[in-house]
């Protein structure tokens, strides 16, 4: 396969991890959260980057992964 | 298969299912970065880190330079595609010692599993996931049950984790249940 066909790959499985995402996640909890944390989850929904999401929310990975439970937010992988 | 390291997307949801401790019938000694240990927090994840430490199923791996620097080159690597998520220093960490070691690698970073796929310094370097790596448990009986799917099933509720649709019906295709 070529780069450019495994990319595509890629690219599909990441549409299809996010809208999993969109469709499970508790948008009242994501609400309610103060403006970092709610940033940091839509951040995560719409790219899938628990690291990155992490930072923004200004917490520990394995904290994040928790509050991503608490917002019903699965990682598809 | 005798090692395997694991990062800490990967333990962290791992440590939560009720089965966790088969993953020891599959690999001679799992190892884990110094690096990944420090972002472990949760009492759970941290006692089961510790009792796995005693019994000598899990060891500690400690990041020498040639790793280090494979690793960082695999973090500005892995920036440098467009369309590739970038990797970052844990799961490099892990990647470069299965390229130089030969350890399977486990994971759940797409990153990490994109650069394997993408990366041709990468090439023979190989990932599990939590997917794989309950798929060997159940085609090695280590799990025995007559319906593979109850158990996936039961790893996704445990964990809040999804396994991608189209990866786990083949996979239960191959199991041939």
């Amino acid at each position: 396969m070529s780069l450019e066909d495994k990319l595509k790959k890629w690219r599909k499985l990441e549409a299809e991890a996010r809208e999993i995402r969109r469709r499970e996640a508790d948008w009242e909890f994501i609400k309610k959260q103060p403006a970092r944390i709610r940033a940091a989850l839509k951040y995560y929904i719409e790219v899938g980057d628990i690291r990155g999401a992490a930072r923004m929310a200004l917490m520990e990975l394995e904290d994040f992964r928790e509050l991503l439970r608490k917002a019903n937010v699965p990682t598809v992988v | 298969m005798e090692y395997a390291i694991a990062d800490t997307c990967f333990l962290i949801d791992w440590a939560l299912w009720k089965r966790r401790d088969v993953i020891f019938d599959l690999f001679k000694v799992v190892f884990t970065p110094e690096l990944v240990l420090r972002e472990v927090r949760s009492e759970r994840t941290l006692e089961w880190i510790t009792d796995m430490l005693t019994r000598g199923s899990l060891a500690l791996f400690t990041e020498t330079p040639d790793i280090l620097d494979i690793a960082r080159s695999l973090v500005e690597r892995s920036r440098m595609i467009p369309g590739l998520r970038g990797v970052d220093l844990p799961e490099a960490v892990c990647l470069a010692t299965g390229k130089l070691r030969g350890y399977l690698v486990l994971t759940e970073n797409r990153g990490a599993l994109m650069a394997v796929d993408l990366l041709e310094e990468l090439r023979g370097v190989k990932v599990w996931r939590a997917l794989e790596v309950i798929a060997e448990a159940l085609r090695r009986d280590i799990i025995k049950t007559s319906n593979p799917r109850v158990i996936f099933k039961e790893y996704e509720d445990e964990t809040h984790h999804r396994f991608p649709r189209r990866d786990l019906e083949a996979i239960l295709n191959e199991l041939g249940r």
